[in-house]
């Protein structure tokens, strides 16, 4: 089939890629981003665009009969507008697939002005696993009510359903709440995890052996079942309040996904609050080197990270920080420079090398569970750093071994 | 002020006056309203329901001549030690002065900026390492009503980062108590705002605030991040805890009743952002503007004050009703109760002989609406011959066609009432006799606002301070309030040591009966 492929982001380049290697000719209509952190994808776009089935360009396939929109979650506007575009030579026989995480309203406008079937298939990969998780999904959400092009779907999709059929046809409204419900349960059972955290912290329990005890369940399971220092990137966040919405307008007076996004804020300042406990209230003129800046691993955004909040936290405080992260680039720069002044600024340093970050520091903060940072070298920490502590904010050591090297350890609910 | 000539031609003028139903005045359709009001930018002042013609208020303006009002206001505006008795300048202006402000002044602007921005980005901490939430303010007198008056008529404009804000100020500990139950101690802030930081009323408060907070955690330094100090004492400040970064300071020629626009005013800041504050402070200088450069026949508060000597010292009116039909001035009328009766309810002149004639009138208010249940039933059928001003604003704060009917029914009863205490009814029900002939202000502002609230509280000060002027006496002083806390004093160390010895025998009656109640003593 000829497809065409709108947007730039990493769901945009994953989708094209892997519809191009199963042999379909595809347009990738937008400007991606070379060197994309996300693993193996730079090398399956640069083999797919040699073989000639994979063409990046600015235009679109006018000989395409399928077009798929995987724009990222706040471009609704463009997406009208491409879908706008589309419908003037669009016919029956085309159909659009959304792929983007839009609005449900837009999505609704979208399937009226389109002058072709839509179908709404929500991406549920995360950043880090895209490609394989494109390849072979959990499950293929099918939204829509055209039977014609339901076929043709199921045709382009035919190569990633092989092992069972894994296509669950539902409405388009219900796709995109599935959508949405999906990221909010995620988001749900990670507020409550941070919750149930707490309450191990002040009974003196250890909360990975709860986690453990509840995930052993088959009812509950173990996925998303980590307490941490809280979710970032925006995409939970922006179905939280998409669904909170909703739910105001239906008239219920709750307000559970506020409180699951409060406590996620709160949480986002954990390893800030122990170590001002740490320090009895006094943080001015403290060292303090931090593991991970990025939402999390193998992805270079920052967008509502924990770490963002913990460095204004210990900045405000008078803190200096020492940060290190391999994926660090230039959307930080700008954070910084919109947040802090010169003075600020010049309180935080950016190393090349984890060890040298640590360097008389008084505290390290552990943000993400990058798999560098899983076996660190206890001796150089505790001969480098001017008090040796750890604040791990993803509970990926083990603390009996932290605390017998001599350690100070601090997790998350334990 | 009885030795000036116009005040003997005054005299001589007002038997007539008082004879006069105040309705008359109004008849054939007299516009008076054309010759008897004041308008300037944001604000209208009628007095056309006065008992003043142009024959009063050249003498009245003859008076101010004599008894030298102008060289009094250059005297209070370059901050001349006019407060004799305490040998302080008075210098609210200075405060206000937002064009070329004093360095000091601006040098405090920057550090409550600091605060204000730090706590509404959630960066100023509590002894766990969450955001403070809460801010309680402590402190009595100035250093409560004015921060208390305006966060309260400006809630609906409050910033959208703006903390919880909470205001104790009662010795009694009631509200402070109350307060502590619902509050969490890791995420409140305490404001201690006194001049002196000696005032016991306030350090009693802040010392039950320090005590709770203390023993909910055994961090040392929690004081320092739990506790505002806002001082003329510093040194005062250091050693009851508060850390540096959170002192603010205002100076000896800041009077408490004045001292809103000083840093007094955090809690404003924190409500409204430095902006709003700063708005505030731009109305009073507005309102200073007008005082200072305006003609005495066309200057709001020359004349208010002027025509409340009039009503005073000549009508012999005795009480003044301070009426905002804005339900968000509640607090106003108390705030106005300290301003003018702490401020001109003295019986001494500057040069410390007894006055032979009558000072500030018992003043006292509520909101409009409100108060027409209450104690209007006495304006209009009492046998009390009062002042009062009505304050109205053009806009309410809502829209929609519901909000703007309530507005106009609160015009509606604002103008009503006004008019039915200046006309009255016959009736051959004596029980509906109504004399009118009640005298009254009303001032018409554009809306609640900073700017708008600004110009209104400075337009009483400014009036203060001309009445003052008139009557010879110091405004910036309350060596009457001294007394009271000296006896307190006494009384306390006598009821911690179970003496009543040489008490009269009402004090010593009622605590007998205190003690044999607790068993004690």
């Amino acid at each position: 089939m000829n497809v065409n492929v709108f947007g730039s982001n990493i769901s945009a380049m994953v989708c094209a890629a892997c519809l191009a290697e199963t042999g379909n000719q595809v347009t990738l209509v937008g400007q991606p981003k070379t060197g994309s952190p996300e693993p193996g994808l730079s090398k399956l776009i640069g083999e797919q665009t040699a073989s000639g089935r994979l063409n990046i360009s600015s235009d679109y396939d006018l000989e395409a009969d399928v077009h798929i929109l995987s724009l990222s979650a706040d471009k609704d506007k463009k997406a009208l507008e491409i879908a706008e575009r589309l419908s003037d030579s669009a016919n029956p026989d085309h159909c659009l697939i959304i792929r983007s995480n839009l609005d449900l309203k837009t999505i609704q406008e979208i399937e009226r002005k389109a002058n072709m079937p839509v179908i709404v298939n929500p991406d549920f990969t995360a950043e880090g696993q895209a490609i394989s998780g494109f390849q072979k999904p959990d499950r293929i959400i099918v939204g829509s009510d055209d039977e014609k092009a339901l076929k043709r779907f199921k045709l382009l999709f035919a190569p990633f359903n092989r092992n069972r059929d894994i296509f669950i046809q539902m409405t388009p409204q219900a796709a995109v709440l599935t959508k949405y419900a999906t990221n909010v349960l995620i988001a749900t059972r990670i507020s409550l995890m941070n919750e149930l955290a707490r309450v191990a912290e002040s009974t003196h329990a250890d909360i990975e052996e709860i986690r453990q005890g509840l995930g052993s369940d088959k009812r509950i399971g173990f996925t998303y079942l980590y307490p941490g220092i809280g979710f970032g990137g925006v995409h939970l966040s922006r179905d939280l309040q998409r669904m909170q919405k909703l739910l105001d307008k239906s008239g219920s007076q709750q307000g559970l996904l506020k409180t699951v996004y409060d406590i996620n804020q709160q949480q986002k300042e954990l390893l800030f609050r122990k170590a001002w406990q740490h320090y009895r209230c006094e943080l001015d003129g403290r060292h303090i080197a931090m593991w991970g800046v990025t939402y999390k691993p193998n992805s270079s955004v920052i967008k509502e990270a924990p770490s963002l909040t913990l460095i204004e936290a210990f900045i405000h405080q008078g803190c200096h920080l020492h940060l290190y992260d391999p994926n660090l680039g230039s959307s930080f720069h700008n954070w910084v420079n919109k947040t802090f002044d010169a003075a600020q600024q010049a309180r935080i340093h950016i190393h090349l090398d984890m060890y040298e970050a640590i360097r008389n520091t008084d505290a390290l903060c552990v943000t993400t569970e990058a798999k560098l940072f899983w076996s660190p070298d206890l001796k150089r920490l505790k001969e480098n750093m001017n008090v040796p502590m750890i604040l791990d904010g993803r509970n990926i050591y083990d603390k009996q071994w932290m605390e017998e090297e001599g350690m100070i350890y601090y997790g998350v609910g334990r | 002020m009885i030795n000036t000539n116009a005040f003997q031609v005054l005299s001589q003028l007002a038997p007539e006056y008082k004879k006069t139903h105040l309705k008359t005045l109004f008849s054939d359709g007299n516009p008076r309203f054309d010759e008897f009001h004041i308008h300037i930018p944001g604000m209208l002042y009628d007095f056309s329901k006065q008992k003043v013609d142009h024959k009063i208020i050249d003498n009245l303006l003859q008076m101010a001549d004599e008894m030298q009002l102008s060289e009094w206001i250059e005297k209070l505006f370059k901050g001349e030690k006019i407060n004799t008795s305490e040998g302080r300048a008075a210098w609210h202006t200075a405060l206000r002065d937002i064009e070329n402000p004093l360095p000091e002044v601006s040098e405090q602007w920057t550090k409550m900026e600091t605060i204000v921005n730090e706590l509404h980005n959630r960066q100023l901490r509590g002894y766990e390492g969450s955001p403070i939430t809460d801010v309680v303010n402590i402190g009595v007198g100035g250093s409560d009503l004015g921060p208390l008056m305006v966060t309260h008529a400006l809630e609906m404009q409050k910033h959208p980062k703006a903390p919880h804000l909470h205001f104790v100020s009662t010795l009694d500990a009631r509200q402070l108590e109350q307060l502590l139950v619902e509050l969490n101690p890791a995420t409140t802030i305490f404001v201690v705002a006194s001049k002196s930081f000696t005032t016991i009323d306030t350090l009693s408060l802040a010392d039950t605030a320090k005590f709770w907070i203390q023993q909910s955690t055994d961090c040392p330094r929690a004081l320092q991040h739990h506790f505002i100090g806002i001082s003329a004492n510093p040194a005062k400040m250091t050693e009851w805890g508060i850390a540096e970064n959170l002192q603010l300071n205002f100076w000896d020629w800041v009077g408490g009743r004045y001292s809103m626009w000083s840093s007094i005013g955090l809690t404003i800041a924190l409500e409204l952002g430095m902006e709003g504050f700063k708005s505030l402070l731009a109305g009073a200088y507005a309102m200073d503007t007008h005082f200072r450069t305006a003609p005495f026949k066309e200057n709001i508060p020359v004349m208010v004050g002027l025509i409340g000597v009039w009503n005073t010292n000549f009508l012999d009116l005795s009480g003044q009703a301070i009426l905002p039909y804005d339900s968000r001035l509640k607090y106003f009328a108390s705030y106005l109760e300290q301003l003018e009766m702490e401020s001109n309810g003295k019986h001494v002149r500057r040069n410390g002989e007894k006055t032979s004639y009558r000072t500030c009138p018992i003043l006292w208010g509520e909101v409009g609406p409100n108060a027409q249940h209450a104690f209007y039933q006495l304006l209009h059928q009492g046998t009390e011959r009062v002042m009062a001003d009505f304050i109205l604003f053009i806009h309410g704060q809502t829209k929609n066609e519901r909000g703007q009917f309530h507005h106009n029914l609160n015009i509606a009863n604002c103008l009503a009432q006004s008019r039915a205490m200046m006309v009255g009814q016959d009736s051959e029900d004596p029980n509906k006799v109504y004399p009118g002939d009640q005298v009254s202000n009303t001032i018409l502002l554009n809306e609640v606002d900073a700017y708008q609230l600004g110009m209104l509280v400075a337009l009483y000060e400014h009036k203060v301070f001309v009445q003052s002027v008139m009557w010879d006496i110091n405004p910036f002083d309350q060596w009457g309030v001294e007394l009271g806390k000296k006896i307190a004093l006494d009384i306390l160390n006598r009821i911690q040591t179970c003496d009543s010895e040489g008490l009269d025998s009402s004090t010593v009656g009622i605590l007998k009966t205190i003690w044999k109640d607790n068993n004690e003593c």
